[in-house]
């Protein structure tokens, strides 16, 4: 909120410089954000939490001031002149609804000339943000920031009846309010009603009908306390949010109220040149009763860790108007009633601390058991893939948890999908409509961004989670994601590359053995996608080259090798065990085999492994070679074995017999040629 | 008889071999000598096999496998030393200032390189590093804390919304809540975080990151709070930084403290990371509020305790000197491969 320098000084006795009472303020937490130069004035943008409603009005900070700096607050000073003619014969106050109004006070100026404020007031108005709009308005609106109180002046002719009912709206009851918007109405909310029907919105706007205009003479001026969970409802169905509303909403003081509108007849009518009429209406169907409480010192200080003296637990309680009493240890208070955010003895604890500042209390560690901390079993997990990731020479990205809703859609083809969408109900755009259900997405819009920036190579993951909508509840689960692109080579090497990573990724993180399966379509390319299978069945990830369709999609204009993985089946890799080293030294053989194109590696492996020696203790692959010119369209494929026997030496004579048998073998199973 | 003349043949290869060293010339000759294709000492000792009595074939054929295999293995040996040696002797031709290959490295990202080194300060202090839902319940995520329906703190924490009454959760407290439901006191946790807010403008984004602290004990005070903030802060900064703990507002905590450090960059002169003011805002803090105690049973009359929440992407911007919030998420390889 805006605040007037000089109009806030003006209440304290003794007012120190401005930096300095800028500084205090902040101290006791009412942080000073921002000092501009007004007119006449400095302007100062004061943080007031949303607890303290209290200080949201000129006076209400200086109250605060004032005990911050040690100096006294002025008392409020006015003079109010009433004439002989009773306000209670022109217009009458009933509230059908005490719960949603504690109080409505009324009070009627006549004989009033609408015109415009003087300079000093508007003056002020401005500097804190305020429109000046004619001086009766000008007046209310000089109060609340005043005092807090928001007020509402109605033309007393207006009001058909001259009565005002306090009241639920009725079904299909319609207002147009003072910003000339129609507004429906329903029995949630508060009304102002006059004889007829109604007039305002109780506690955040009033209606154009009865609004206050150039040819008002008699004014009929409302203060009331309305319930602050009423207003914030009906405001926040309408959509609507007012100096009013925002200040009901936090909670006014029901004290307030008489005092408020007293002061703002007083000045309608040496502004306007109104007379007051004699008394106040004031409907008062729930009396305020002040809260009393009580704290220990001793308990204060403890909870603190700094010894207080009494005299200044008293000296800072009697400044906030708590009219403390001491009893030994024991202070006893009464709660003002502009205090709506008091009623637990911490809530007391901080009254005196803020004001005693955080400065000068002892910094002591707490003393706990000196167990070490542990990290939840989740995180140790999705960093485990963070690092496998990173080992692996790729770049960590973060993109949106949201997606567009026509790109989930895509989500649903993929193996993995989660299941069902989880929509927001509320999304900022419509492109974040949709928890992602898949990490990829975000990695192919980052691949578009990155190549149209004229990055051409990128070796990038992701790790979060995704979302999916299962049994009526939102499901989430751990992800890692994995984009790589090249300037050159071909699609094999870029498989082949992916595959190498998500394999060693696989492993540090601990997910179980799987088999490579193709698969993946429309995702991956039908050529070159595969599924991550367990033992089990469950595919638990994919990896392969995006498919043509969905690069397009993207607007990809180099080709990218994807890889996603469901990460939360993995277990924490076991201790390695040591392995005796050996003392003997390997024979290596190679083997070449010529076979048609349809014989899978992993079978061609599998086979190898069945038929090798005991001896063979390490397989690997060591060239493959496509003959585009034979018509069969044959691969050869050369494997190197290494022969060791832990405990001698290996004869080559012993290998060449023992490799002979596992190429005879592999001729008879797999039908292949040796080469 | 046979036998005699291979260990004869054995001894003399290791001894030549011996005389050859790292001289490839001088090992070359003893390849030639005893493996050479046409001559080699192996071939004549082959073809006397072939004049032996059968019940001495076998003898004498197992010892020369055993001879051929230690003289090539011997030889495959010695020439890689003796070419490891020739390279040694050459003169240097190599431009040493050329660049080298480069090794491909990985990086995290920032906001992860910040929370793993928070994090390693706070178990260093026994603190458990917990995790939570991102699409939480109004329960945990408001109510527990002491922000009920209509509260006007709810203004303040713009939320997202599910289907079936969950919500993006808008802050990592509502971990404390569920970690309080489930454990009795001492409690020492952080919990770091993705978050949600409905809110996005230059300084705000709809997707951010917060780690939370609490801590919960018999006798736990304000001062407790305080040097345990400062303890913090100077690991994560430095011991020179200043911390200044001012009365602030959170509904779960009573009393409220925001806490700013002096500035890192211009040592309170005054800068425009600062605004001029020569502190930085950086964390939000307080002791537990009774009502969230009762929310989640923990005794109020017994324990005191208190909790602290900052934002990640904020510290990693402040630490890297990272000026926009968004470019964090903008998925730009070339941010993270500034942290490689
Ligand atoms: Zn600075």
């Amino acid at each position: 909120m805006i605040f007037d320098s000089d109009w806030l000084t003006e209440y304290l006795d003794d007012a120190p410089d401005l930096d300095t009472l800028a500084e205090r303020l902040t101290d006791c937490g009412c942080l000073v954000e921002l000092r501009e130069r007004g007119d006449g004035a400095e302007k100062w943008d004061v943080e007031v939490t949303t607890n303290r409603p209290d200080a949201m009005n000129h006076r209400g900070l200086a109250r605060e001031a004032a005990v911050a700096t040690g100096g006294t607050l002025l008392p409020l000073e006015f003079e109010l002149e009433e004439n002989d003619e009773d306000a209670a014969e022109l217009a009458a106050v009933e509230i059908a609804d005490g719960a949603a109004c504690s109080r409505y006070v009324a009070r009627v100026i006549r004989g009033v000339t609408v015109r415009e404020s003087p300079e000093w007031m508007t003056r002020r108005l401005l500097n804190c943000g305020v429109r000046p709009i004619n001086v009766v308005v000008d007046a209310t609106n000089y109060v609340l920031l005043e005092l807090g109180q928001p007020l509402h002046a109605f033309d007393l002719e207006k009001v058909r009846g001259r009565r005002i009912i306090v009241r639920p709206a009725v079904d299909g009851e319609k207002l147009t309010t003072l910003d000339g918007e129609e507004r429906e109405l329903d029995p949630s909310m508060l009304m102002i009603a006059d004889g007829e029907g109604v007039v305002a919105l109780a506690g955040i706007m009033g209606g154009a009908d009865s609004e206050i205009g150039n040819d008002t003479t008699d004014v009929l001026l409302e203060s009331a306390h309305f319930d602050a969970l009423s207003v914030r409802r009906t405001a926040r169905r309408l959509g609507m949010h007012t100096e009013a509303s925002h200040r009901f909403e936090r909670g006014t003081d029901p004290e307030m109220a008489a005092v408020a509108c007293d002061r703002a007849a007083a000045l309608i009518a040496e502004l306007a040149g109104g007379r007051v009429c004699r008394g106040r209406i004031d409907v008062c169907p729930q009396p305020w009763q002040a809260r009393r409480m009580e704290f220990s010192i001793a308990a204060l200080s403890a909870f603190t860790g700094l010894e207080i003296p009494a005299e200044r637990v008293l000296e800072i309680l009697t400044g906030l108007e708590f009219a403390p009493q001491i009893d030994g240890d024991v202070v006893r208070v009464r709660v003002p009633s502009y205090r709506v955010d008091i009623d637990r003895i911490p809530d007391l604890y901080e009254e005196v601390i803020r004001h005693v500042g955080y400065g000068p209390i002892p910094s002591e560690l707490p003393i706990l058991p000196t167990s070490p901390g542990r990290r939840n079993p989740n995180w140790e997990l999705i960093d485990r893939a963070r690092d496998a990731a990173v080992s692996a020479g790729l770049v960590e990205l973060m993109t949106w948890s949201f997606i567009d809703p026509e790109t989930d859609e895509l989500v649903a083809t993929q193996p993995l999908c989660p299941g069902p969408s989880l929509p927001l109900d509320n999304p900022l755009a419509q492109t974040q409509a949709v928890m992602r259900r898949s990490l990829l997405p975000g990695l192919l819009v980052a691949a578009n961004a990155n190549f149209n920036k004229g990055q051409r190579s990128l070796a990038v993951f992701e790790q979060g989670r995704v979302f999916s909508l299962v049994d009526q509840r939102p499901l989430e689960r751990e992800r890692i994601a994995v984009l790589l692109a090249d300037e050159a080579g071909g699609r094999e090497e870029r498989f082949d590359r992916l595959k190498g990573i998500v394999n060693d990724m696989a492993v540090r993180i601990g997910l179980p053995a799987v088999s490579w399966k193709r698969g993946g379509s429309p995702w991956l390319d039908e050529g070159a996608g595969a599924e991550l299978q367990t033992a089990d069945g469950a595919t638990i990830g994919l990896a392969g080259i995006l498919s043509r369709e969905l690069a397009e999609r993207w607007d990809l204009r180099h080709e990218v090798a994807v890889a996603e993985l469901d990460i939360e089946r993995a277990t924490e890799p076991p201790l390695s065990k040591f392995r005796p080293l050996h003392r003997h030294p390997p024979v290596v053989v190679d083997v070449t085999i010529e076979h048609a194109a349809d014989l899978s590696y992993a079978d061609l492996e599998g086979a190898v492994g069945d038929l090798a020696s005991e001896w063979v203790e390490d397989l690997s692959l060591t060239g493959r070679y496509r003959d585009e010119n034979s018509l069969s369209g044959a691969v050869r494929t050369t494997l190197r074995l290494v022969y060791r026997h832990a405990d001698r030496s290996l004869t080559q004579e012993e290998v060449n017999e023992a490799h002979e048998r596992l190429r005879r073998g592999l001729v008879e199973r797999l039908g292949v040629a040796l080469a | 008889m046979g036998t005699t003349r291979l260990d004869k043949v054995r001894a003399d290869f290791l001894t030549d071999l011996e005389q050859a060293g790292d001289d490839a010339e001088a090992v070359e000759k003893v390849r030639i000598k005893f493996a050479g294709r046409r001559s080699g000492l192996l071939l004549d000792l082959t073809a006397a096999l072939r004049e032996l009595p059968k019940e001495e074939k076998r003898d004498y054929g197992r010892a020369l496998n055993e001879l051929k295999t230690l003289i090539n293995t011997k030889l495959a040996e010695v020439k890689v030393q003796a070419n490891a040696a020739t390279v040694a002797t050459e003169p240097s031709s190599v431009d040493v200032t050329l660049p080298g290959t480069p090794v491909p490295r990985g990086a995290q990202h920032p906001v992860h390189i910040v929370r793993r080194r928070i994090e390693e300060i706070f178990l260093r202090m026994g603190y458990d590093v917990e995790a939570g839902p991102e699409a939480e319940d109004d329960w945990h995520n408001f109510e527990a804390l002491n922000i009920p329906p209509d509260h006007p703190a709810r203004d303040d924490q713009d939320t997202f919304y599910l289907p079936g009454g969950f919500l993006l959760r808008t802050h990592t407290s509502p971990v404390q809540a569920r970690v309080m439901e489930s454990r009795k006191p001492p409690i020492r946790i952080i919990v770091p975080g993705r978050v949600y807010r409905r809110d996005s403008d230059l300084r705000h984004s709809p997707m951010f990151h917060q780690i939370e602290g609490l801590l919960v004990d018999e006798g736990i005070t304000f001062g407790n709070l305080k040097a345990t903030l400062e303890t913090f802060l100077h690991a994560l900064f430095s011991d020179d930084v200043e911390v200044r703990l001012r009365p602030g507002y959170f509904p779960f905590t009573e009393p409220s403290a925001e806490v700013d450090i002096s500035c890192i960059f211009c040592d309170r002169k005054g800068c425009g990371v600062c605004s001029g003011s020569g502190w930085i805002e950086i964390l939000g803090s307080g002791m537990v509020d009774p009502r969230v105690f009762e929310a989640v049973g923990v005794d109020s009359e017994r324990y005191t305790g208190f909790a602290f929440g900052l934002g990640l992407d904020r510290i990693a911007m402040l630490v890297y000197g990272i000026p926009d919030l968004r470019q964090l998420f903008a998925g730009d390889q070339r941010l993270t491969r500034q942290f490689a």
